[in-house]
């Protein structure tokens, strides 16, 4: 069963060490710790983290995030690093203190609805407690000084997630448009609807309320942290 | 050369007791206790405006302070005891002040030294490039700092005239590593060495041109390498400025120079060269940056 789910930011200022001297948004990140802390009192058997990578595939359980691609001063170990979001759930698990077992599972930026939530409906059956992070942002659209300058449906686009979310309305997400989530670098579609299929898989307990601990865009990105409650038996 | 210890390992700076990592790029803020100097003269003359600018560049992000009563040029005579009445009631004035400020004494007169060292001075900057040999033996006395500077042989408040060198940056290199062994035989604290190839002393503006250019030859020493450009003829005779046009040209010799291993830079303009000298620090990657979000968020 899923013990527990959330999701968290993706933005590589989510690593401390890519801002300098300024403590970035430290709200955003207080907020993800708060986020990955309920999931691990959740006492799950292996944590499951879901982000955005090239394509649909697990990563060595091992690998971290390479701070060098981002600022190549930090320098590197030279291993290959993890795509952005599952090295940043890697960051957050690490930085919780959790040794117990990982799962690094990359989805395809453009992998297909379906083909997310038949994936997402495998995941609760991987051991008897699971606990999922589901890692990604809404749109980087939401004004003339975002990294993708503005487009009118961006908040339209984000308040819809926020929704599903509260409303623990795994069909919304589930129905997100992939072609407009690129559209709006919404990095985090496909990792929520491997999150929407499987919070919605069969035996799932009805809707418990899910927490929303952060939603803003003060960069003009969409960010959401979010607890959502225990489905299944 | 022959004859000169090889290149030493860099290590801090170290002015009597104040100690500053090879890493770290000082700026060393310019006070001058004179009517006449060349940039803004009288600026500082009084002495509340002088601690003024102290408290200024203090604010700047300044690292330490150099107190002259000379200037540079030829004029009319400065003497010793007029030289003193000058800076070193200043300087006591500072050292109460600012107990761990670096003082820099800027004097090539060993009597002006030992009365700048008695109020709190840690750093003798003899830019006259040893005209008075006793100035060593005063800083070894008081376990100061002593800059090691290259004047062509000039004496004290005198212009090149016709000057030439076969190779400027080995002439260069030749006098401040002589003075530099000089001082260190003399007991002057190693630490507390400086170097400096002094621009326009003793040099057309060629000269300051090439030693600017081939800094890291000195820098290669491991000696720490002052850089006392500030605003000088050479910027403007390349830039075709006077003297109140010289900050952009200032700031790009500043950069150079740090890139290429200095460590100390004498600036009128305190907070430009802070923020210069920052820039460079981050380019090396020894100072983490103020607040970084481009493409990161």
């Amino acid at each position: 069963m899923i013990v527990l789910g959330a999701v968290c930011p993706s933005p590589p200022l989510m690593a401390r060490e890519l801002t300098g001297s300024a403590d970035v948004l430290p709200e955003l990140r207080a907020a993800s710790a708060a986020a990955v802390s309920a999931l691990l009192a959740a006492a799950p058997d292996v944590v499951m983290v879901v982000g955005a990578g090239p394509a649909t595939a697990t990563w060595d359980p091992d690998s971290r995030l390479d701070l060098s691609a981002y600022a190549p001063v930090l320098g590197t170990d030279g291993k290959s690093g993890l795509p952005l979001a599952l090295g940043l759930g890697a960051m957050l698990l690490d930085a919780a203190g959790y040794v117990g077992p990982r799962v690094l599972q990359a989805v395809g930026e453009t992998e297909a609805p379906a083909e997310c939530l038949r994936l997402g409906a495998s995941l609760p059956h991987l051991a008897p407690r699971v606990a999922l992070l589901a890692m990604g942002d809404g749109s980087a659209r939401r004004g003339v000084a975002a990294p993708g300058h503005l487009d009118r449906r961006a908040a339209p686009f984000d308040a819809s997630v926020e929704r599903a979310l509260r409303d623990d309305d795994m069909a919304a997400l589930a129905s997100l448009d992939p072609g407009l989530a690129s559209d709006l670098l919404a990095s985090g579609r496909a990792a929520w609807q491997v999150l929407a299929g499987a919070l919605s898989a069969p035996g799932a307990a009805d809707a418990p309320a899910s927490q929303i601990l952060y939603a803003g865009a003060p960069l003009g990105v969409s960010y959401l942290v979010v607890v959502l409650g225990p489905r299944g038996r | 050369m022959s004859g000169l210890p090889g290149p030493r390992e860099p290590g801090p700076l170290v002015l009597r007791g104040r100690s500053f990592p090879p890493g770290r790029l000082l700026v060393m803020a310019i006070v001058n206790r004179t009517p006449d100097s060349f940039y803004r003269p009288g600026l500082t003359w009084d002495e509340g405006a002088a601690l003024e600018r102290v408290h200024q560049v203090v604010a700047e992000g300044a690292d330490m302070l150099d107190v002259g009563g000379v200037p540079a040029k030829p004029g009319a005579e400065v003497t010793a005891l007029e030289e003193m009445r000058r800076v070193v009631p200043f300087i006591a004035a500072v050292r109460a002040a600012y107990p761990d400020l670096v003082i820099s004494a800027d004097t090539w007169r060993h009597e002006v030294g030992r009365a700048a060292c008695e109020a709190g001075a840690d750093l003798l900057n003899d830019t006259w490039g040893g005209w008075d040999p006793e100035l060593t033996e005063v800083a070894a006395e008081f376990g100061a700092g002593l800059v090691c500077s290259h004047a062509g042989g000039l004496p004290p408040r005198t212009r090149p005239f016709r000057v030439s060198y076969p190779d400027v940056v080995a002439d260069v290199l030749d006098r401040v590593l002589g003075l530099a062994d000089r001082a260190v035989r003399t007991g002057v604290d190693p630490a507390g060495i400086i170097i400096d190839p002094a621009h326009d002393f003793g040099k057309n503006s060629w000269h300051s041109l090439e030693i600017t250019r081939r800094l890291g030859e000195l820098t290669a020493t491991g000696w720490p390498v002052l850089m006392s450009a500030s605003r000088k003829d050479f910027v403007g005779e390349t830039l075709g400025t006077g003297v109140d046009d010289r900050l952009s040209g200032t700031l790009a010799v500043t950069a150079v120079g740090a890139w290429l291993g200095a460590r100390i830079f004498r600036a009128h303009d305190v907070a430009q060269t802070r923020q210069a000298l920052d820039m460079v620090a981050a380019i090396r990657g020894d100072l983490v940056p103020a607040r970084m979000v481009r493409g990161l968020a």
